[in-house]
């Protein structure tokens, strides 16, 4: 069922990551995707992967969930490994048959991926997604861009825009379901026929779900007048997150684990991958 | 309750579009002055202009002619600067019908805190009024729930906290409990009445409901645009045969009442709660 | 032979997810032909999922459903000629009416099943005319009604099918009285000429006192009891476990039997005590003993 989607994957917590500045967490989310790409040998990867779990630790969120929330993505990452595994070529096959040749390049190559892959995702959602509230990260979104404000970029409004899209997503997802059925109930059948009938097919919920979207965007601009917003202008807000400490000491380790990094990948003997 | 005036609408005359283009009127001639402290429910059938008058107060709409004034400032002003029109929507709160298109985000002490936020208030006062509403509506254990995790009562109720927390001195309630269950309906009702009764804030519901209007001190009754039945609940709902001729309802006992003295009875007609009715009809038969 | 019924029907969302929930548990119940059943529980207890099981929105996790003694799901292709005979109208229906014209999204469901041009334009005016909708909103669009017009549109669009069942799931919500009572009045007539089963999911005591036939009370994903209107509103004390209540007019009677009247308690219409009570106590007209 469509509805199964789970989105919103914040976990309120109290961990020393969740009480970090929003800012930190994107920047440090996108340092350390770089990172994960400067791996390049057996040692830096045992770093890599020590310090995602450390991460995950420091969290507070429970390795399951973690896991759980890569299951989606398994079959990306086989796919990935999959290629990897048959495209690389090498000098000696290992296995060897039909028009296949498996070279140990090609499975040192999926396993690195698989590495790449997963500790991407976790040691990202445990800095972000899953410890910084949507409100949150948008905020941290709205300050980083705060110097293109005097541009004239609009910064506070696409930064309101996304907060109610992803406050909305759950609702018009409900929706959908629900006009789906409906619509199902008076005869529209949508998974036989051809492509154009199944096309046609979609009319009869999209206006539906185009003026559900119009009614709620044009109340909730009313509720929200109502509620004082003006656009951003003389707005405070209740979590106001400054670099304290914490933030400094976080950026510190984030170096040392880049730098510790590339030490290995230079200096570690044999085994590069 | 005292007797200072909160909201004053004097020869309020309200259409759509204007001059040539100007719609059959939609309000003719209101007069109306809703006292501090006071809860007062706007009864009307769907189409009686009721809705209109809530968008009037919070200058959603503005009126063809005619005045309004709310704590002392005239809200039909033209030259009304930004300042003022952020000050009275400040202190006249709105809820409205479906909760959904009332909340803005994703967590439920981040919406509670957007309307002090718009007001600019201190970081902590504004945790402190976020806390304090959210135990005034009774959901403080959901601080951290996203809102489709709710039901649309509680939603409801977080609606209410949001506008709670910016302390106003009075909530319009626009049919805020068309869309909810018994249960949900049950909890608002019961979260209106201690806001009006516990914490001074002046209510007014607009509502097709005769149940929440039974609760209020004053029903005014809108027809066709008209203020045409004005008084306390008991006032109002005697008048049983006025009341179906406008499409609304009188409670079950009131309504057997009617009939009774329909059938030559002589009861009382301003007889609203069951407890009520047994007690007449037992005092007349044993 | 039932005309609907539902044998150990036990349905879960989410199955494999931690997310699983078991909205229906083991629920058999027969829905007989030519009444109005109402279908009342607290929010929760399994009622929608039990409406959209009817009709074979939903196949049953377990159990089978009946239709006319046929196990609908014994051959899954022709689940939607089930779906003819059996009309499902949501809650909130209005949202999804997309056509142009008023006449062309009340046509939807007949052009679907392929009926020919004449008997489409023939069970469009019949419906109209059972949900009381005029003439001249055929040419309109559907945006441009009111509310309560709205949803007499939705509503006819599903009439026009012609099913020998017809559910509503509160077909009333957020309608003034009289709004209120052109729908379910409506649908009365409808069932009254058809001689169908209609199904109608409710919180409203009262408005189900008045139409219902049968009652049908749902608790915690299971069916807690059937029975007529009087069955079920006779006994409040159970009632109230389930979350719900009797009509203000059955209180009023309790209340008074509470104070030594000795009225009985199983009455539910303002009418009905009306006539029991000038009939117990005829002085009443006069005034009253005194």
């Amino acid at each position: 069922m469509i509805t199964d989607i789970t989105l919103g994957q914040f976990f309120p917590g109290q961990s020393v990551i969740h009480r970090l500045d929003p800012r930190t967490k994107i920047l440090g989310a996108i340092f350390y995707i770089v990172i994960v790409f400067l791996a390049k040998n057996v040692f830096s990867f045992l770093l890599l992967v020590a310090f995602t779990l450390f991460l995950v630790l420091l969290s507070r969120i429970s390795p399951k969930v973690v896991l759980k929330g890569l299951k989606p993505l398994i079959i990306i990452i086989v796919f990935t490994a999959i290629l990897n595994l048959f495209g690389k070529k090498g000098e000696t096959p290992l296995i060897s048959f039909w028009i296949i040749n498996i070279y140990p390049e090609g499975i040192r190559y999926a396993i690195m991926i698989i590495i790449r892959v997963v500790c991407m995702l976790a040691g990202t959602s445990v800095i972000l997604s899953y410890t910084t509230s949507p409100t949150a990260i948008t905020e941290g979104i709205e300050r980083l861009l705060s110097p293109l404000a005097v541009l004239h970029l609009p910064v506070h409004d696409f930064a309101m825009m996304m907060t109610i899209a992803l406050r909305f997503i759950p609702t018009l997802i409900d929706e959908t379901d629900k006009i789906m059925k409906a619509q199902t109930a008076r005869g529209v059948d949508f998974s036989s026929g051809s492509l154009i009938r199944r096309a046609k097919a979609l009319i009869p919920i999209l206006i539906p779900l185009l003026f559900s979207a119009f009614r709620h965007a044009k109340d909730l601009s009313i509720a929200m007048e109502c509620r004082c917003y003006r656009a951003g202008k003389g707005m405070t807000h209740m979590t106001t997150h400054r670099f304290g400490l914490r933030d400094y000491l976080s950026a510190l380790v984030m170096c040392a684990f880049c730098a510790a990094v590339v030490l290995l990948n230079k200096y570690a003997p044999g085994f590069s991958l | 309750m005292n007797n200072d005036p909160f909201i004053k609408i004097e020869n309020l005359n309200f259409a759509y579009g204007s001059g040539d283009e100007m719609s059959r009127p939609i309000l003719k001639n209101i007069n109306l002055t809703v006292e501090k402290g006071s809860f007062v429910a706007v009864l009307g059938h769907n189409g009686s202009g009721k809705s209109t008058l809530a968008k009037l107060l919070n200058m959603i709409e503005s009126p063809v002619s005619g005045k309004i004034t709310i704590a002392g400032m005239d809200i039909t002003d033209p030259e009304m600067t930004e300042e003022m029109m952020i000050e009275i929507r400040r202190k006249i709160g709105m809820v409205f019908q479906d909760p959904d298109d009332q909340l803005v985000a994703t967590i439920v002490e981040e919406d509670v805190a957007f309307g002090p936020e718009n007001l600019g208030i201190e970081p902590k006062e504004i945790r402190r009024r976020v806390d304090e509403a959210l135990k005034t509506v009774g959901m403080e254990q959901y601080a951290t729930h996203a809102p489709h995790q709710l039901s649309g009562g509680q939603k409801q109720r977080i609606a209410i906290a949001g506008i709670i927390a910016m302390m106003p001195e009075c909530i319009i309630f626009d049919e805020s409990t068309a869309m909810l269950d018994p249960t949900g309906r049950k909890d608002v009702m019961d979260t209106i009445l201690r806001l009006n009764k516990e914490h001074g804030i002046t209510v007014m519901t607009i509502t097709h409901n005769m149940e929440e209007a039974v609760y209020a001190d004053r029903v005014i009754v809108i027809n066709e645009g008209e203020i045409v039945l004005d008084g306390t609940p008991k006032e109002v709902f005697g008048n049983v045969e006025k009341l179906h001729s406008f499409g609304l309802d009188v409670p079950q006992v009131t309504e057997l009442f009617y009939e009774l003295n329909l059938s030559k009875c002589r009861l009382p007609s301003d007889v609203l709660t069951e407890k009520e009715g047994a007690d007449v009809i037992a005092r007349m038969v044993l | 032979m039932s005309k609907l019924s539902l044998e150990n029907v036990t349905y879960r969302y989410s199955v494999g997810t931690p997310f699983c929930k078991t909205a229906l548990d083991g629920v058999s119940v027969s829905f007989e032909e030519n009444r109005v059943i109402g279908l009342i529980g607290h929010t929760g207890c399994g009622k929608s999922t039990l409406v959209q099981m009817l009709n074979g929105l939903l196949k049953p996790t377990e159990g089978r459903v009946f239709l006319d003694g046929k196990d609908i799901w014994e051959n899954p292709k022709e689940i939607s000629a089930v779906r003819y005979r059996v009309g499902l109208v949501f809650q909130y229906p209005e949202y999804q009416l997309f056509e142009e014209t008023v006449r062309q999204d009340i046509a939807f469901g007949p052009t679907n099943m392929g009926l020919p041009q004449e008997e489409i334009d023939r069970r469009v005016e019949e419906a109209a005319l059972f949900v009381g909708l005029e003439k001249e909103t055929f040419d309109q669009s559907p945006f441009e009604l009111s509310g309560g017009q709205k949803r007499r549109v939705a509503i006819a669009g599903v009439i026009a099918m012609g099913p020998e069942v017809l559910i509503l799931d509160e077909p009333a919500a957020g309608l003034d009285p009289m709004g209120r009572e052109e729908i379910l009045g409506g649908v009365r007539s409808f069932q009254k000429e058809k001689k169908s089963t209609v199904i109608i999911v409710s919180h409203s005591m009262e408005d189900m006192a008045s139409y219902a036939d049968e009652l049908v009370v749902m608790d915690h994903g299971k069916v807690a009891r059937t029975g007529s209107c009087r069955d079920i509103f006779s006994d409040r004390d159970s009632l109230l476990g389930y979350g719900l209540d009797v009509p203000q007019i059955t209180r009023f009677l309790i209340e008074l039997n509470a104070l030594g009247v000795p009225v009985r308690t199983d009455l539910f219409t303002v009418e009905d005590v009306r006539k029991e009570l000038l009939r117990l106590y005829p002085s009443l007209a006069k005034g009253g003993k005194r």
